[in-house]
């Protein structure tokens, strides 16, 4: 049994129909690449499993259970934890105030301890007293990781992480998700950077126009230049 | 030439009308910071706790103290009922149906309270205690009462910021405020936690109106009297913020009781006089911004 099912998926904003009939599984521990060009319907896919798109259709189960009519925070409270693209970090709270509101509304599992977070992300040991809206890009992006690892995720849903970050952030975030993968998570992940999502994942799934267009493993999707050429359209896999 | 004393004295009744303006205006401004909602109710659910005030004080021994308590969970309460029975509803809409659907409820609140308790006017006496005056120098005295309101919104500004700024549920507040959809992917249940902001907003409105029961002369349109000046007082302190609201309290009552003495009968245009300039020159307000 898969950890997250979506089955026949249709999604809507307002009147506009932008999935349509999605498929996707995941398993227990597996990390999963999204790709698809921009507007394909990656993120919305992850609207639908956060329940933050307006309105969906179709199978959505987490462990098995029936997830399609709870709420929002009814979903975050099963162990599925959003890092949204925009990184959305509470502006007007410090660093240490994000984490502290992570780790009090983590439940039905333990938190992780804040300290550890420090020690994962040594950057934001120095800016505990800052302001959210005080940081830098890269520095709100780990700071959105941890809140969600704070929470003990069963499914960490990572949303384009690397976007708008400079390329030596990127290593580092490349750095701490590695070793995140390696613990009993599993993943979803977005990415417009294909190197970057691949060497994280071990299987992917393209969608295009917000249906499924190619799924099966990353060692398959690497032999597959036309894929990537006809999809994501952006420099292959070397 | 107007005498000092008499200024000292005018300053003193500022203070005094300025601390009954912040226990309403701290409400207003909790509501629309964390909810952004402009809860034109505001002013009725102040009325209410004038009214439980008059009711505990003319039926209990001790009715004073009671009243107290009792207006601020009873209008605390009508809040809840409010929030839940219609203003959740609209949270998705745009300002004017909230507008609208809260001003409903000003109609509804007073029509419901002149049915019960007629179209008299309703007066209570401070308890015996506040009956008196305090001595501040030879030729300065202010009143018992009014002092202890001026103590009451000082301290009920320290326990709003000591809350929100050293307890749990104050960083939740302040969290689910900056970002409420972020706050419900993080498994904040934002219903229930704005159920509770509304529910102190409403009594923090309730308890101003106990407070200023013996100071006023209570009818079933009391609240339209200060919903307005509610409203003032968040516009220049900026909506939202508590500091704000207390300055901006204190500074409407300034300029209302000293700018009589200055301009005679012109006292009370003078804090809408400031509240265009604020809107002309610093539109967010003296202390603008949703922080708390």
């Amino acid at each position: 049994m898969s950890l997250l099912e979506l089955t026949d998926v249709n999604g809507y904003y307002g009147n506009s129909h932008v999935l349509f009939d999605l498929d996707l599984a995941v398993d227990r521990n597996e990390v999963i690449a999204l790709l698809g060009r921009n507007g394909a319907g990656k993120t919305t896919t992850l609207r639908t499993v956060t329940g933050t798109i307006p309105r969906r259709q179709g199978g959505l189960t987490f462990d098995g259970t029936d997830i399609s009519h709870d709420s929002v925070d009814e979903i975050s409270n099963r162990g599925i934890k959003l890092v949204p693209e925009e990184r959305r970090v509470f502006p007007t709270l410090t660093v240490h105030e994000n984490m502290q509101v992570a780790r009090d509304m983590t439940s039905g599992t333990e938190p992780r301890p804040v300290e550890e977070m420090y020690e994962i992300f040594p950057v934001l040991d120095e800016l505990r007293e800052n302001r959210g809206r005080n940081l830098s890009g890269g520095e709100q992006q780990m700071l959105s990781v941890a809140r969600a690892l704070i929470q003990s995720p069963d499914l960490l849903l990572l949303d384009e992480p690397t976007e708008g970050l400079a390329p030596v952030i990127v290593d580092d975030l490349y750095d701490v998700l590695s070793e995140v993968v390696e613990q009993d998570v599993t993943v979803l992940i977005t990415e417009q950077n294909v190197d970057f999502a691949l060497d994280l994942a071990e299987r992917a799934y393209i969608i295009d126009k917000g249906s499924n267009a190619w799924d099966g493993t990353v060692a398959e999707l690497e032999q597959r230049a036309d894929l990537l050429d006809e999809y994501l359209s952006v420099g292959a896999v070397e | 030439m107007v005498s000092q004393g008499l200024i000292v004295d005018q300053i003193i009744t500022g203070l005094s009308i300025g601390g009954r303006l912040f226990l309403i205006a701290v409400g207003l401004s909790l509501i629309f910071g964390v909810l952004d909602v402009l809860n034109f109710a505001h002013g009725a659910l102040f009325m209410i706790g004038a009214y439980v005030g008059v009711v505990a004080v003319q039926s209990l021994p001790g009715g004073f103290w009671i009243g107290l308590v009792a207006a601020a969970v009873g209008a605390g309460l009508v809040g809840v009922l409010i929030e839940i029975g219609a203003i959740r509803r609209v949270y998705d809409r745009e300002e004017l149906d909230q507008l609208l659907v809260t001003f409903a409820f000003v109609l509804i609140l007073t029509d419901v309270v002149r049915f019960v308790f007629g179209t008299g006017q309703k007066t209570i006496e401070a308890p015996a205690v506040f009956r008196g005056s305090i001595q501040l120098t030879s030729s300065l005295t202010i009143s018992t009462y009014r002092a202890f309101v001026i103590v009451v919104s000082v301290l009920t500004l320290a326990a709003i910021f000591l809350v929100l700024r050293t307890t749990n549920i104050g960083r939740l507040v302040r969290a689910t405020s900056s970002d409420r959809d972020m706050a419900a992917l993080m498994g904040v249940n934002v219903p229930r936690l704005y159920t509770l902001v509304f529910f102190v907003g409403a009594a923090l409105a309730g308890l101003g109106g106990a407070l200023a029961a013996p100071t006023l002369s209570i009818t079933s349109s009391l609240g339209d009297q200060v919903i307005i000046r509610a409203f003032v007082i968040a516009v220049i302190g900026g909506l939202g913020s508590f500091g704000g609201a207390f300055v901006g309290a204190y500074l409407v009552g300034l300029t209302i009781a000293v700018g009589s003495l200055v301009v005679p009968g012109a006292g009370e245009l003078i804090p809408f006089v400031a509240m265009i300039a604020v809107l002309l020159v610093k539109p967010e307000g003296l202390f603008g911004g949703v922080e708390a």
